[in-house]
């Protein structure tokens, strides 16, 4: 039994129905927490849980299905591009918003992770939880966190922001689709950015460019601040 | 449909290859993002050539990030004792990034604005 969960069929299977039981009680709850990339996870984390498939069998399909989230942050050029004399226009402020954002997500997480009483390692592992795993990785090793959390605190932080985004834009009435998009890219980079792309051009574009932008603004803050 | 995947895979590969190469990690995807847009920008590319499978992966991206969701039971033993304070710090972040860059954004378009009106009612009146 265990060759059939081996295969890659297995984790590409039960991802898809996964997804497809989200996108369903997506649409007929219509509820910003019934996401369909939550609802998914959740499905598969319980089947492979309850069913004691180890998490390796699962990821032979998982690999293959990550693989696409190369090509599929590529093609947000194709945004980009169709919002080019947006993004001149409002360089200034796209680039100001990334880099307020980005500064305030850093020093944020530091304060909350000492306030509420976590160690220094735990506390590096935290400043990068706002940009998406590549560069988290390589920001944690460097200041000496701990990748497994930095990852786990990305991937949280990422399904958060895709979830709560619509949400987000309502509390703190956001009307500029751009500063909407920016937002979402700067506090939870590309797994926000596939909810932005969702909401309109314009967001996903802004997202797109803010998840680039605010990344390579944390490595900076980060080597500026010393941690 | 098959032409349009290998030009999208190629560029990736392109920019997996420079990031291997760069003193500082950017990811290979966001180096990709950057030289598909520079491609569209000088008319190498054009977005129709590509647009068919531009449209399923943007369509489908979420779709994507469940292995990577799935993931976290791998590295759950290292947030083990630590959840509760761990995901305050994620939810408060997340909400006070959103908010600050959302406002920053804002505040500096209606600053623009406001010095572009007044350059164009300067302007008019020279030309008075």
């Amino acid at each position: 039994m265990n060759e059939v969960f081996a295969s890659p069929f297995f984790g590409i299977t039960l991802s898809i129905f996964a997804y497809e039981i989200g996108v369903l009680i997506a649409r007929k709850t219509k509820l910003a927490i019934a996401n369909p990339l939550l609802i998914a996870i959740i499905i598969c984390i319980a089947v492979i849980e309850l069913a004691h498939i180890p998490l390796e069998s699962y990821n032979a399909g998982g690999d293959l299905i990550a693989v696409f989230l190369g090509p599929a942050t590529a093609v947000i050029a194709i945004s980009i591009y169709n919002q080019l004399s947006r993004l001149k226009k409002y360089f200034i402020p796209i680039l100001m918003g990334t880099l307020v954002g980005s500064i305030a997500s850093v020093g944020s997480a530091y304060f909350l992770c000492k306030l509420f009483g976590l160690d220094d390692i735990l506390t590096k592992s935290m400043v990068v939880k706002s940009v998406s795993t590549p560069f988290a990785l390589a920001i944690s090793k460097n200041i000496g966190g701990i990748p497994a959390v930095s990852v786990a605190a990305v991937v949280i932080t990422g399904i958060l922001g895709a979830v709560c985004a619509p949400m987000l834009i309502k509390i703190f009435r956001v009307k500029n689709p751009i500063a909407a998009g920016v937002a979402i890219g700067t506090c939870s980079h590309a797994v926000g950015t596939s909810k932005a792309i969702m909401i309109g051009e314009v967001e996903g574009a802004m997202s797109g460019i803010a998840l680039g932008l605010a990344g390579l603004l944390t490595v900076a803050i980060t080597l500026v601040l010393k941690f | 449909m098959m032409l349009q995947i290998g030009v999208v895979f190629g560029i990736c590969l392109v920019g997996q290859t420079i990031a291997i190469f760069l003193p500082i990690a950017v990811p290979g995807s966001v180096i990709s993002m950057v030289l598909l847009f520079l491609l569209l920008f000088f008319k190498v590319l054009k977005v129709d050539h590509i647009r068919k499978k531009a449209d399923f992966l943007l369509q489908n991206m979420a779709f994507f990030f469940i292995p990577a969701g799935v993931g976290i039971l791998a590295n759950l033993a290292a947030i083990k004792g630590y959840i509760l304070p761990l995901l305050a710090v994620v939810v408060l972040t997340t909400f006070i990034t959103f908010g600050a860059t959302a406002f920053t954004v804002q505040g500096v378009i209606a600053v623009q604005e406001r010095v572009g009106a007044r350059k164009g009612t300067r302007k008019d009146n020279r030309h008075e």
